[in-house]
């Protein structure tokens, strides 16, 4: 098989030249803007460009800091993510263990009902949220971005993963602890939950992911800067002529992309089948 | 289950209550089907109440609003009828706006799918440092939308990166961002750039489930690596590709943070797209009845969409016999 003929030969050269013209897309944004984050603002509007620049600025990074709360705005980002994440787990795996293993006589119907969930994009139902969020003295608070988000959007998709995770467990687990005496609450928990953990992490992967993202619903339900989560904080980095700050901007953008990187670096196989766990079939 | 016939009945019941056999087979009896559908409805409650609660009255809602014409200022609501939706219609706005979400709908719905599939083929081969590439196309999605937008915005602004490139090849400076269809095509390219690594991974996973003996003994029978991909490997991750299709869809409605960043829609709405005009409405011109209809319409067309798709994967889609 180590035999190599010319054409085989040619066509990897290709793979690699077509790939590397992708890589450099995907990457090359990314270190522009570490390189960016590090620029005066006169070397960064500089024509042609200069890719390494010429004298780090680290004030960049440091105005970061003191031009907006970007450490509370990014504790906002993180704990608003974890709630989500815990709100999505509670909801959607005991519902997805219903619509796999218990089933109800109307199971079918609310499958269907939570199916449809998953096309209802946010941006159609953002208006009366909002004005839901605004009866309920939500405005400028946390609690539309950690209960709507779960319960509309994270949940269902989860409720769809975990439903397909229960299936695909043999019933025979079920008739076995029944014989045994154990009542079904106990079966659930002992049983089912634990042999569909990889699927609880592809779910919490996937609702973090999502909560992290999020930008429609944070620059309408929040007002305050220090109420404001990363990507719309990310906006806001202007001068008093509501110019970009560039260089400030790159550096909290640089920042705000390190977490998740490490993320995937430590976790690289949960990231990714989180991410496709919605997208395969059964 | 022959036993059953001949079964002593308990004292107390009648023979005739009792459920015919076949029934009794597969549903436990039924006592204890009502115990089982209580914990099944116990377990579904906290999910399917909040989700009627929130977003079964949020559509009702919507749909009663679009109906209004709302004064966020007086805080008046008046009943209008079909008006906002009349208006969509003689909208000249809107003539620019639903051509470019349909060109959102259709470049990043294809092209999407198809760049993905391409690109899942050559990341698929055993090569060295495959894993390395893999890693760097799936980077972007990881990266919040808002931080990549930003990221381009300084690469296509006029004099950025991208002119600068143009310039070192000889060539005149483009106006990558003042409206018709470079620009569309810019946001587009930003759009399919971020997502497209979350597609290649759903297409890694199914070509790896693609049985290798298939793919041999197509070899065997003469068939050229084209004709392999064409007649083996594609219908057999079909359900993959319609799921990467349908996502896509629904995924090129919300183009949004690139246009907000990029332009704010204009020049004009030049650069606006649906989801775009409902924020703009609704939350910078307060015009929240329209703003509604908009949105009716928004959900309209991807539920329209999505069942015509739907629709058609049986003719469309290989399932293996199981």
């Amino acid at each position: 098989m180590r035999r190599t003929n010319p054409r085989t030969l040619a066509s990897r050269g290709l793979s690699y030249l077509l790939l590397s013209a992708v890589a450099l897309v995907s990457l090359g944004p990314i270190l522009w803007m570490v390189s960016a984050s590090f620029k005066s603002p006169n070397e960064i509007l500089r024509y042609p460009p200069t890719i390494i620049p010429e004298n780090f600025k680290w004030e960049n990074y440091q105005q970061v800091f003191e031009l907006q709360p970007f450490a509370q705005q990014f504790l906002n980002s993180v704990y608003i993510m974890a709630l989500v994440a815990v709100l999505t787990i509670l909801l959607s795996v005991p519902a997805g263990y219903a619509l796999a293993r218990v089933r109800p006589v109307a199971a079918g119907v609310i499958f269907l009902v939570l199916l449809s969930a998953m096309f209802i994009p946010p941006e159609a139902t953002i208006i009366p949220l909002f004005q839901m969020a605004s009866t309920l003295g939500w405005i400028d608070t946390h609690y539309p971005l950690v209960i709507f988000t779960a319960v509309l959007t994270t949940a269902p998709i989860a409720t769809f993963v975990m439903r397909q995770a229960f299936l695909t467990l043999p019933a025979e687990f079920e008739e076995a602890a029944t014989i045994d005496g154990a009542t079904r609450l106990r079966t659930m928990l002992q049983i089912y939950f634990p042999l569909a953990r990889p699927s609880l992490a592809s779910v919490t992967v996937l609702a973090c992911w999502y909560s992290w993202n999020q930008f429609l619903e944070p620059l309408i339900y929040v007002r305050s800067p220090e109420m404001l989560t990363v990507p719309v904080a990310l906006t806001r980095y202007e001068d008093a002529f509501a110019g970009p700050l560039w260089g400030v901007q790159m550096a909290a953008t640089t920042l705000s992309v390190i977490p998740v990187l490490l993320v995937f670096f430590f976790a690289q196989r949960h990231v990714v089948s989180g991410l496709t766990a919605g997208g395969l079939k059964s | 289950m022959a036993l059953r016939t001949t079964e002593v009945v308990p004292a107390g019941e009648h023979p005739r209550a009792r459920p015919p056999a076949r029934q009794a087979a597969r549903r436990p009896a039924r006592g204890r089907d009502q115990g089982r559908n209580l914990f099944g409805y116990a377990l579904l409650a906290p999910q399917m109440v909040g989700f009627l609660a929130i977003g079964v009255v949020a559509l009702v809602w919507v749909v009663w609003l679009s109906l209004n014409h709302v004064n966020v200022l007086a805080g008046t609501q008046e009943f209008v009828g079909l008006a906002n939706y009349t208006r969509i219609l003689s909208d000249p706005n809107m003539a620019t706006v639903l051509p470019n979400t349909f060109f959102f709908v259709c470049v990043l719905s294809i092209a999407g799918t198809i760049v993905a599939l391409l690109l899942a083929l050559m990341l698929n081969q055993a090569l060295r440092g495959i894993n390395i590439y893999r890693s760097i196309i799936f980077i972007p999605a990881l990266v919040t939308m808002v931080a990549w937008s930003l990221v381009w915005s300084f690469i296509v602004q006029p004099e950025g990166l991208l002119d600068a490139v143009l310039a070192f090849l000889g060539l005149d400076p483009l106006p990558w961002l003042r409206g018709g269809w470079l620009t569309l095509s810019v946001f587009a390219f930003i759009q399919l750039t971020k997502n497209v690594g979350i597609n290649v991974m759903i297409f890694l996973g199914a070509l790896q489930a693609v049985p290798q003996e298939l793919i041999e003994a197509a070899r065997i029978d003469g068939a050229g690596r084209m004709r392999v991909v064409r007649s083996v490997v594609v219908p057999q991750i079909s359900p993959a590709i319609l799921m990467v299709f349908m996502l896509m869809i629904v995924g090129s409605f919300k183009v949004f943070e690139v246009v907000l960043i990029l332009t704010e829609g204009g020049p004009g709405v030049q650069s606006s797209v649906l989801s775009f005009e409902i924020y703009k409405q609704a939350f910078k011109l307060n015009d929240v009845g329209y703003a509604s209809a908009l949105s009716v319409l928004l959900f309209a067309l991807i539920l329209l969409l999505t069942t015509a798709i739907w629709q058609v994967r049986k003719r469309v889609v290989f399932h293996e016999a199981d």
